[in-house]
């Protein structure tokens, strides 16, 4: 059987032990991705994003309480390697990540060229100077001057330096980049260039994203498809146009009518109250307590509809 | 086209000629200042000691007490100088008490006599001990001090040099099993630090030297020691395992739980992370990504502690019966002998200053963050 997907992630669970409990992050996340396509996870702080791409990438804290599921990559089952298996077969060669704070994600006294350079080196053996005229190149992809591969991080400004974690992310040509917030400290000039960039990128080298974020409107840009996350789930998955024009889950709906619009009458709407605790989400619906459309149902755990081929756990699309 | 690029490239090699040479000027000021600053500070460190070695002069008194008190005793103690009246007596004692005070200096009012030992002592010259003698004789200072150098040297050198490489590393491999066996052992075990190494030093001394008799109760080698160099050693190190393992014994677990801590620290830095997500195996991401950054902060620790053995350890070489300059020192305080704790104090001050000095430079070559004699 063909693998028409790149990456399959299957009842995915990552619970952290506190002193308090369990605290269920990512909670049973079903997930596809194909070829070339770039997914958006949309959700508030706190919903368990970059938990997720943390269990993607197996970076996980010391506190992990359970870590399991099936995460399929290119048709290589990534949760039966070993962890030295995984560090030579799918870190940095089949999937790679762009940080959420690159401020702090490059190592203060190494030139910032070795850095990005190096993953070639680990991964594919090659000599440092071969290495180091495979980030020039990265670093020309993402709109970095090549002589500020022997910089240091700390004579780089924010943007240049989010460049330079792309140019990172890319420059062993993975399948898969995560970017987890990657423009989220960044001033809103420099979000869309690093947005522009990201789009050249995909129709250039082909590769699919995970782009983690709460920045709705930036992401629209580079979507083909938007998974929705809410208290460690993933409660809407929609091709991109669809999920834009006509969010279906209440939550979706609300956070597309929370984006400020310079035009027209419609005041941006909130979403009252808190999202609930990872320790004890509720057992039914988990937006019921926040919820304008909830009904009875909302106390039982709704599954997944499909409705024309889009996902959403609601009861309301039954 | 080709004049306007040429001009450029002039412009250009210029600019650098003369930045070059404004870090060279920024260097050479900097380099000035930190010296001026650092001899003032030896110099008021080391005027300090004076003052206080002397009791601010009243030590002055007590030798003077101690010179009239002894030559009185002696000249009416002599049966040679019965025969002298009283007069003639009492007239050879002042004469005396007058020479032996010159001899010292001491007719010269203290405070000027505190301003040449401090000159004499800023030019390494530390004259004669008060009374002290080395073991071979001599009442040089600098032979009082340089023979005890070796043996203190290699007893603390060589424990001090194992227990922080033994603990840097370990405390390495413990920051990357947080929460192991090991690692909460020796949290556990820290407190045992709280006790000093000679407090350890009697109760091996009681099991290994008295109980087991393995090896030997105290002192440097065997007495008579051995003529050939090889047996030599053999003895010298038989002697050094009881101080040697007491020193590190001490101080092991709590030095590894600060390291281990402080690289607990570090290993929590985003870029480490990066490093892990980037597959680096875990030998390049402790060396490239904990160790480097951190570098500026273990060869400080590493600098004090090489300049820490100057002094060596009182208490446990007394225990030891080590012949080390912590016991020379302690004598000299007990005996008044100024220019021996004048000398040592100076000595020590200069291995400092010259220290601090360096470790500024160190720091910006192993740092690019860092910059010279910049703001």
């Amino acid at each position: 059987m063909a693998e028409k997907n790149l990456l399959t992630i299957k009842d995915l669970v990552l619970y952290f032990r506190t002193s308090k409990g369990a605290v269920k992050a990512v909670d049973k996340v079903n997930f596809e991705l194909g070829f070339r396509e770039a997914v958006v996870v949309l959700g508030e702080s706190g919903c368990g994003k970059t938990s997720l791409a943390k269990a993607l990438l197996r970076l996980l804290p010391r506190n992990v309480e359970a870590y399991s599921g099936s995460i399929v990559l290119d048709g290589l089952d990534t949760m039966a390697l070993n962890d030295e298996e995984y560090r030579q077969q799918i870190r940095w060669v089949r999937m790679s990540l762009v940080p959420q704070a690159a401020m702090n994600s490059l190592n203060p006294v190494l030139r910032v060229g070795d850095q990005v350079a190096e993953p070639m080196m680990v991964h594919h053996g090659v000599k440092k100077e071969e290495a180091l005229e495979q980030a020039k190149k990265m670093f020309q992809h993402v709109g970095v001057p090549a002589d500020f591969l022997t910089r240091y991080a700390f004579e780089l400004s924010g943007g240049m330096r989010q460049r330079v974690a792309i140019a990172m992310s890319l420059v062993t040509a993975p399948s898969l980049i995560v970017l987890d917030e990657p423009t989220s400290a960044l001033d809103v000039l420099t979000q869309a260039n690093i947005f522009n960039v990201l789009k050249r990128i995909k129709k250039e080298l082909e590769i699919s994203f995970i782009l983690i974020t709460h920045d709705i409107a930036t992401s629209s840009e580079l979507a083909d498809r938007v998974a929705v996350m809410y208290a460690g789930q993933i409660i809407e998955s929609s091709d991109a146009m669809g999920f834009f024009t006509e969010p279906l889950h209440p939550y979706s709906q609300m956070l597309m009518a929370s984006v400020p619009r310079l035009r027209g009458d419609k005041e941006p709407i909130f979403i009252t109250g808190q999202p609930p605790s990872l320790l004890n989400p509720p057992t039914g619906c988990r937006f019921a307590d926040r919820c304008p459309q909830r009904f009875g149902k909302c106390d039982q755990e709704p599954p997944v509809f499909e409705k024309e081929g889009r996902l959403v756990k609601c009861w309301l699309y039954e | 086209m080709t004049e306007s690029t040429a001009v450029q490239s002039n412009e250009a090699a210029s600019f650098a000629q003369k930045s070059a040479s404004q870090t060279f000027n920024r260097l050479l000021k900097y380099t000035a200042v930190r010296l001026v600053t650092l001899f003032v500070t030896v110099v008021i460190g080391v005027y300090l000691t004076i003052l206080i070695a002397n009791m601010g002069g009243y030590v002055d008194q007590i030798l003077k007490g101690e010179i009239r008190q002894g030559i009185s005793t002696a000249v009416s103690m002599d049966p040679a100088l019965r025969e002298l009246s009283v007069e003639q007596r009492s007239e050879m004692i002042a004469d005396r008490i007058r020479i032996e005070e010159e001899r010292l200096g001491l007719n010269r009012p203290f405070a000027i006599r505190s301003l040449t030992y401090l000159w004499n002592a800023l030019r390494l010259e530390f004259g004669r001990a008060m009374n002290m003698t080395s073991d071979s004789g001599s009442r040089l200072v600098k032979n009082i001090i340089l023979e005890r150098l070796p043996s203190t040297l290699v007893l603390f050198g060589l424990s001090n040099l194992a227990l922080f490489f033994t603990s840097v590393f370990l405390a390495l491999a413990l920051s990357r099993h947080y929460g192991s066996f090991i690692d909460k052992a020796v949290v556990a075990l820290s407190p045992t630090s709280a006790a000093p190494p000679w407090f350890y030093g009697i109760f091996l001394i009681l099991i290994f030297a008295a109980l087991l008799r393995w090896l030997p109760f105290g002192g440097m080698v065997a007495a008579p020691p051995p003529d050939n160099p090889f047996e030599y050693a053999l003895s010298l190190m038989r002697h050094m395992i009881l101080p040697a393992s007491s020193l590190i014994l001490s101080s092991i677990f709590l030095s590894i739980y600060n390291w281990r801590t402080f690289f607990l620290i570090y290993s929590s830095e985003d870029y480490v992370e990066m490093a892990k997500a980037k597959g680096l195996n875990s030998r390049d991401i402790e060396r490239r990504y904990i160790l480097r950054p951190t570098l500026p902060t273990i060869i400080t620790s590493f600098a004090l502690l090489l300049i820490g053995l100057w002094g060596g350890a009182i208490i446990t070489e007394t225990v030891f019966n080590w012949p080390g300059l912590g016991r020379t020192v302690f004598r000299a305080i007990g005996q008044y002998d100024t220019p021996v704790i004048v000398a040592s104090t100076i000595i020590f001050a200069y291995l400092l200053a010259v220290t601090v000095f360096l470790l500024d430079f160190i720091y910006a070559l192993v740092d690019p963050r860092v910059k010279v004699g910049g703001n």
